[in-house]
């Protein structure tokens, strides 16, 4: 039963003020804080993560969540379709997909956190208050984010995750590369938020609404709108909700790294990496795709919108998995995995597996932020080198490393039984029964499939060549000693991405006929549940035909039999190449395509050169007009009027009986004029 | 009499200053200023007016007094407050006593004659945003310039004289454009009028509008009035292409100058607009919505790539208020409740933050003696307060969701988005917003350059942390900016509720 | 014996028609300022002959002021010719012409 139950919930709010109180001490009183300020960060995330858990356990009571805490500002609406009244608030939504949500984020900060301890702390970082103040702001963007019950509340959280990935990535602000990294991720994310304002802003002139949940949703009231043919800003409904609802996927594709806005994840590269975990598990990059499964109803209206996302994603998997197939730098294969991977999702929502792809999302979380920590321990054991060339032979030296590393890297791979096989599967299954009937749909599919392949690959081979052979430089032989503040997290999240993925065993649920889809139990209102975010309703509303070769079951079986298969054999290609003693580059055997895939199919170079070759020599230009024509135009008038008077002031010859005679001589031809008026001469 | 007590302690203030020694005036006068901006703060909570100025709404604070009488018309004393004007006069009383604060630093010669001016401006910018009467009004209006003409022209960088004849000259020619528009509209209204007293005005532009004068039919004649204020106005806003005089006397005024011209002075050309044109000729408006709009947009893609292209960090800061005026304008001529009522958030919006930026600005060359963006990089080592202060107002400018930017620029989007008046305007709004990405993209490029990467100055100075004074004033305005951001509604509903009657009459057309 | 008002005007046009010739031709500052006497006088001239013709006083008395007026523009004007022969050394009034531009 949607419920607006009080109770726990009242808390709710109090899982983004934890983060926040945390930044205001840290920013204020860090210098004199012990540990630098890491404490009230650790403290408050574990109070976030303490009061989301009694979140899901209240929603698994079969309550739900939905109120307005404090209105922003309200007024008269212009809306098509009739609202007159509009107003801007910020509101605690919990329903299950935020409550999840919210265990996810919290727990990856809070563990970030702790990892910090080690990875930052230990290494005699300077500028550390600094650090944590962001961290605690970027923990409450996020957290503030997730449970946003409007559209407009999201967009300015979405705005304040991304100014908070723009302070931490240009952490090191003293060189060179960090604050032009920082710039990069900002400037590519705000283009997205671009349209995704001006998405909000016609959604919200639309229907008068931004609600995301209730009767009063602007999902509702667009479901409405296609019912009765209301035509909008001069269009059919369903094409006007196409039309904003892919100007907010700008935002998503620029947050969540997807084609053509991932350029900027790379360089992001440049923060520290537990930020890098931090971003790409649970917060920034995530946000993008959480924003569309939040809104899914809005998107389940509109195939077309559907199709694209699902195409967009298919491809970005290709895409970035391709690209990271031969980086050489362990934390820029993680970086095109996590595009890659959010790529899997966006395909997974794309063809309505609202499950699979929220499913993936929360494996996804798990596994990503375990590997980047994993890398970060890896960068302490080498003192900070992250060339996986000089590695090598860690394996034995640090075990616990590598072991976690190893079980989020068969997550990564998809292997059964980790957790990223169960999810990646069901998209991919999904994928499939939806692309039987819609050829575009198959290709976004057959996209991801092969995707699979590179990323058994590219997983394998960063961990040979990190862990296996012989070390390959003196630091590999001897590496640095890691803490437990390293160690716990690692292992907390290794054992969280090898069992995650049992939430939601369809696969098996459907051979052996059991129900143990959790998951999807979970995100189907079987527990606490807000009317019309189900994934039942979603799913009624989805207008995709599915098709099946043969049953159900056989295709199911046949996919996830592909992707695994798939996924060992780009692991044993992987295990052939580089699970050597003493292995060689062969990416130089690509010939023409490394040179391609190492500059990352120009894509970088076009970006830039919009920029700096068109953007920056039009203004230059615009400054030169401005400077000459109409800055000329006023300093000409000024100079006309100048050398005009300077013409007439010739007049004062500074002889007084030129004046006399001047003055005799003008009152004559006044008379005269006077005369001839008045009528004298006639 | 509250207004009066506000001008009066002003312009005392301003002579005793003038005469103080030069070594107490800056204190002197800051204390001065607190009497002011502490009252401005007592008004604003104590305000009960409601409704329109123009449109006979309650006014707060109202006095009316004869003054001199010219033929048929009658000039008087009067002055009132209503939900546009009060927010107005308070950014001018605050971010006058903060500008005050902030000229302890790079004020050193003259220091008297210098904070004199400064209160006597505030005297004048008060009446501005309080004059009901044309005339009372046009005085201080022009008193406003002199002053500033005199701050840039003294006390300015190296062209400061050509800068400031520019700028006297050219919104001195504008406002005779406006002057003279404005006698033909009253002398056009003919008998239905016998005073300069604007509500007079305004309530007779309704009831049919002028007769007719020189020759010109009455609508004629309105639409050419309404295009000759309009211009008159566009001078000190700036509208594209009228700006040129900004950049210039930004770069050469003294950073508490630059303070009060883009807090303060540039809002009273678009409060001039709403006061005047979008109140007084609604039919004139929709009439030339549409090319309106059009160099709305026009003032924010342009100003805003000319920002791009520039290295001084006074003109980058100087172009972005041209953008970000003509934001105030689109969403003047969408005329509806969230445009209109976001332009005037917007207003006071860009005050705090404009003022902000060049106070940090105005810091850094304290510290380094050069705007250059080349001249410099990494001073976030070295100053890192002020610096964080730097960016926090970049963000602010950026429109950053919880500061007040974001407020004013998404109620300006969203009220022009589904305006019923403006043709096209999804269409302009889009292409307006796209300013936020460009506002981005030479904010962060100029910050990468000068606070971020390994220090370097070009210049022979030791940079050390900004002293107290500095900062404080800074952390007041970033304040402001976060309070009004969280919690718009302080000054929104007085604004939404003094504007309403304007739109509805627009509503009805 | 009358004398008709239009010989008054005849004469004063005749008075101040030279100076106006002795204003507009001589360089002797000298007489640059009899000259404007000359024709000060031809305004009382007139401003007494109107007078007497319409047979009240206004226009005496204000022939009165003038007088004392050009007594008073006298003082002025020789001290500016003092000053001007100091410096100059000259009273030629084409000779100082530094107060223009």
């Amino acid at each position: 039963m949607a419920a607006t139950a009080t109770g726990p919930f009242g808390f709710a709010p109090a899982i983004a003020v934890f983060p926040l109180v945390a930044f205001v001490i840290t920013l204020l009183f860090g210098r004199h804080l012990p540990k630098k300020g890491a404490l009230p960060g650790i403290i408050a995330t574990a109070g976030s993560l303490l009061v989301s858990l009694v979140m899901v356990a209240a929603v698994a009571g079969g309550n739900a969540h939905h109120t307005e805490l404090y209105e922003w500002t309200a007024g008269a609406a212009m809306s098509e379709t009739g609202a007159e009244t509009i107003s801007f608030s910020f509101g605690v939504l919990i329903d299950p997909l935020s409550a999840l949500m919210l265990v996810i984020v919290s727990t990856v900060a809070l563990l970030v956190h702790v990892f910090s301890l080690g990875y930052m702390n230990a290494e005699g970082e300077t500028g550390l208050p600094r650090y944590y103040a962001e961290l605690g702001l970027f923990t409450f963007s996020m957290l503030a984010f997730v449970f946003a019950d409007n559209l407009l509340m999201a967009f300015m959280f979405f705005e304040l995750v991304g100014l908070c990935s723009y302070l931490l990535i240009g952490f090191w602000f003293r060189t060179k590369s960090a604050p032009s990294a920082a710039k990069k991720a900002f400037l590519v994310t705000r283009f997205g938020d671009y349209f995704f304002l001006v998405g909000v802003v016609a959604i919200a002139a639309t229907f008068g609404t931004v609600g995301f949940a209730g009767e009063e949703s602007f999902v509702t009231a667009a479901e409405t709108a296609i019912d009765n043919g209301t035509t909008l800003f001069g269009f059919d409904a369903e094409t006007w909700v196409t039309i904003t609802g892919l100007l907010v996927l700008g935002g998503v594709l620029g947050k969540s790294a997807q084609f053509p806005f991932h350029t900027w994840l790379p360089d992001a590269m440049e923060g520290p990496t537990t930020v890098s975990a931090l971003i790409h598990a649970a917060t920034m990059v995530a946000a993008g795709v959480y924003l569309v499964a939040r809104m899914f109803g809005y998107y389940a209206l509109s195939p077309t919108a559907l199709a694209i996302i699902a195409f967009v994603g298919g491809f970005t998997a290709l895409f970035a998995a391709t690209m990271a197939v031969v980086k050489d730098d362990i934390k820029q294969v993680l970086a095109y995995s996590t595009i890659s991977q959010y790529g899997y999702m966006m395909l997974g929502l794309g063809v309505g597996g609202y499950v699979a792809g929220v499913f993936h999302l929360m494996n996804h979380a798990f596994f990503k932020a375990l590997l980047f920590l994993g890398a970060g321990a890896v960068i302490i054991l080498m003192h900070h080198e992250q060339d996986m060339w000089k590695m090598g032979g860690l394996k034995d030296k640090a075990p616990v490393v590598y072991y976690t590393f190893l079980a989020g890297a068969l997550a990564l791979a998809g292997i059964v039984p980790f957790s990223g096989f169960w999810s990646k599967d069901e998209v991919l299954f999904d994928a499939l029964a939806v692309g039987l009937e819609q050829p575009v749909i198959l290709a976004a599919y057959a996209m991801g499939l092969i995707a699979v392949f590179f990323t058994g690959f590219y997983t394998f081979r960063m961990v040979f060549l990190t862990f296996h052979g012989e070390p390959r430089s003196e630091t590999a032989e001897e590496p640095h000693a890691v803490g437990w503040a390293v160690k716990v997290p690692l292992i907390a999240l290794g054992t969280l991405a090898a069992v995650a993925g049992f939430a939601n065993l369809a696969p098996v649920a459907n051979l052996l006929g059991a129900d143990i889809t959790f998951l999807e139990f979970w995100l189907d209102g079987e527990y606490g549940y807000v009317e019309g975010l189900t994934y039942h309703a979603y799913h009624e509303t989805v207008a995709f035909e599915e098709g099946y070769i043969g049953s159900e079951t056989t295709t199911m079986l046949l996919s996830a039999g592909l992707s695994l298969g798939l996924a060992l054999a780009g692991a044993f290609t992987a295990h052939t190449l580089y699970n050597v003693p003493e292995p060689a580059r062969h990416t130089r055997k690509l010939g023409g395509a490394y040179r391609v895939l190492k500059r990352n199919y120009y894509q970088d170079e076009y970006q830039v050169w919009l920029a700096e070759g068109l953007t920056l020599p039009l203004a230059r230009a615009a400054d030169r007009f401005d400077q000459t024509v109409i800055d000329g135009v006023v300093n000409g008038t000024s100079r006309i009027s100048l050398s005009g008077s300077n013409a007439v002031k010739r007049l004062q010859t500074g002889i007084v009986t030129n004046y006399a005679a001047l003055l005799v001589g003008g009152f004559i031809g006044l008379l005269l004029v006077l005369g001839y008026i008045g009528g004298w001469f006639a | 009499m509250m207004i009066e007590a506000l001008i009066a302690v002003a312009l005392l203030g301003a002579l005793v200053t003038f005469v103080a020694p030069n070594r107490i005036a800056g204190k002197l006068a800051f204390a001065i200023s607190l009497v002011p901006a502490a009252l401005s703060l007592w008004l604003f909570a104590a305000f009960d007016g409601s409704g329109n100025a123009l449109r006979g709404g309650e006014l707060a604070f109202e006095s009316q007094a004869a003054w001199i009488e010219i033929g048929e018309y009658s000039i008087s004393w009067f002055v009132g407050l209503d939900g546009i004007s009060l927010p107005l006069v308070v950014l001018t009383t605050i971010l006058c006593t903060l500008a005050i604060v902030s000229s302890w630093t790079p004020i050193d010669e003259r220091e008297s004659q210098f904070y004199g001016l400064i209160l006597f401006i505030e005297a004048n910018l008060i009446g501005v945003f309080s004059a009901l009467d044309f005339f009372l009004w046009f005085v201080f209006w022009e008193a406003v310039l002199i002053p500033m003409y005199l701050l840039i022209g003294i006390w300015g960088g190296p062209r400061r004289k050509y800068a400031a004849i520019k700028f006297f000259v050219y919104t001195n020619v504008a406002s005779l454009v406006m002057f003279g528009a404005f006698i033909a509209l009253v002398f056009g209204l003919g008998d239905s009028v016998t005073s300069f007293a604007l509500p007079e005005i305004a309530g007779a532009m309704l009831d049919g509008g002028p007769e007719g004068f020189f020759g010109l039919e009455g609508t004629t004649l309105a639409s050419v009035v309404f295009v000759a204020m309009f211009l008159g106005f566009a001078v000190k806003v700036p509208i594209v292409p009228f700006h040129t005089w900004l950049p210039d006397a930004h770069v050469e005024a003294p950073t508490p100058a630059s303070v009060l011209l883009a807090g303060v002075l540039l809002k009273m050309g678009t409060y001039a607009l709403l006061r005047f044109n979008f109140t007084m000729f609604p039919e004139q408006v929709e009439m030339y919505a549409v090319p309106i709009a059009a160099i709305a947009v026009i003032s924010v893609i342009y100003g805003a790539m000319l920002a791009l292209a520039q290295t001084d960090l006074k003109r980058i800061v100087a172009y972005s208020s041209v953008s970000s005026m003509g934001y105030v304008i689109l969403g003047l001529v969408a005329y509806t409740q969230f445009g209109v009522g976001g332009a005037t958030f917007q207003m006071v919006s860009h005050g705090l933050i404009s003022g902000l930026m060049f106070m940090a600005v105005g810091v850094i060359y304290n510290a380094t003696h050069t705007r250059m963006v080349t001249d410099m990089s990494g001073l976030a080592d070295r100053m890192p307060i002020a610096v964080g202060i730097l960016i926090a107002g970049a963000f602010g400018y950026m429109g950053l969701p919880l500061m007040s930017g974001f407020y004013g620029e998404f109620t300006i989007f969203f009220g022009a988005f589904g305006s019923d008046l403006l043709d096209y305007s999804p269409l302009f709004t889009a292409a307006a917003m796209f300013g936020i990405v460009i506002v981005a993209g030479y904010l962060l490029f100029a910050l990468q350059r000068t606070v971020f990467g390994p220090y370097r100055l070009e210049t022979d100075y030791e940079v050390g942390r900004a002293p107290l004074h500095d900062i404080a004033p800074m952390v007041v305005l970033l304040g402001l900016i976060i309070l009004l951001g969280v919690a718009p509604d302080l000054i929104f509903d007085m604004i939404t509720d003094a504007i309403d009657p304007i739109i509805q009459y627009g509503g009805d057309l | 014996m009358t004398v008709d008002v239009q010989y008054y005007v005849l004469l004063s046009m005749a008075v101040f028609c030279i100076g106006l010739f002795g204003v507009l031709t001589r360089r002797n500052a000298l007489l640059f300022l009899m000259s404007v006497e000359l024709m000060l006088n031809a305004a009382n001239i007139n401003l007494i002959a109107f007078a007497f013709y319409h047979g009240n006083l206004t226009g005496q008395l204000f022939a009165l002021f003038t007088m004392a007026l050009a007594a008073a523009e006298v003082a002025v004007g020789l001290g500016i010719i003092l000053v001007l022969y100091r410096n100059f050394r000259d009273v030629d009034v084409t000779v100082p012409t530094t107060m223009r531009w």
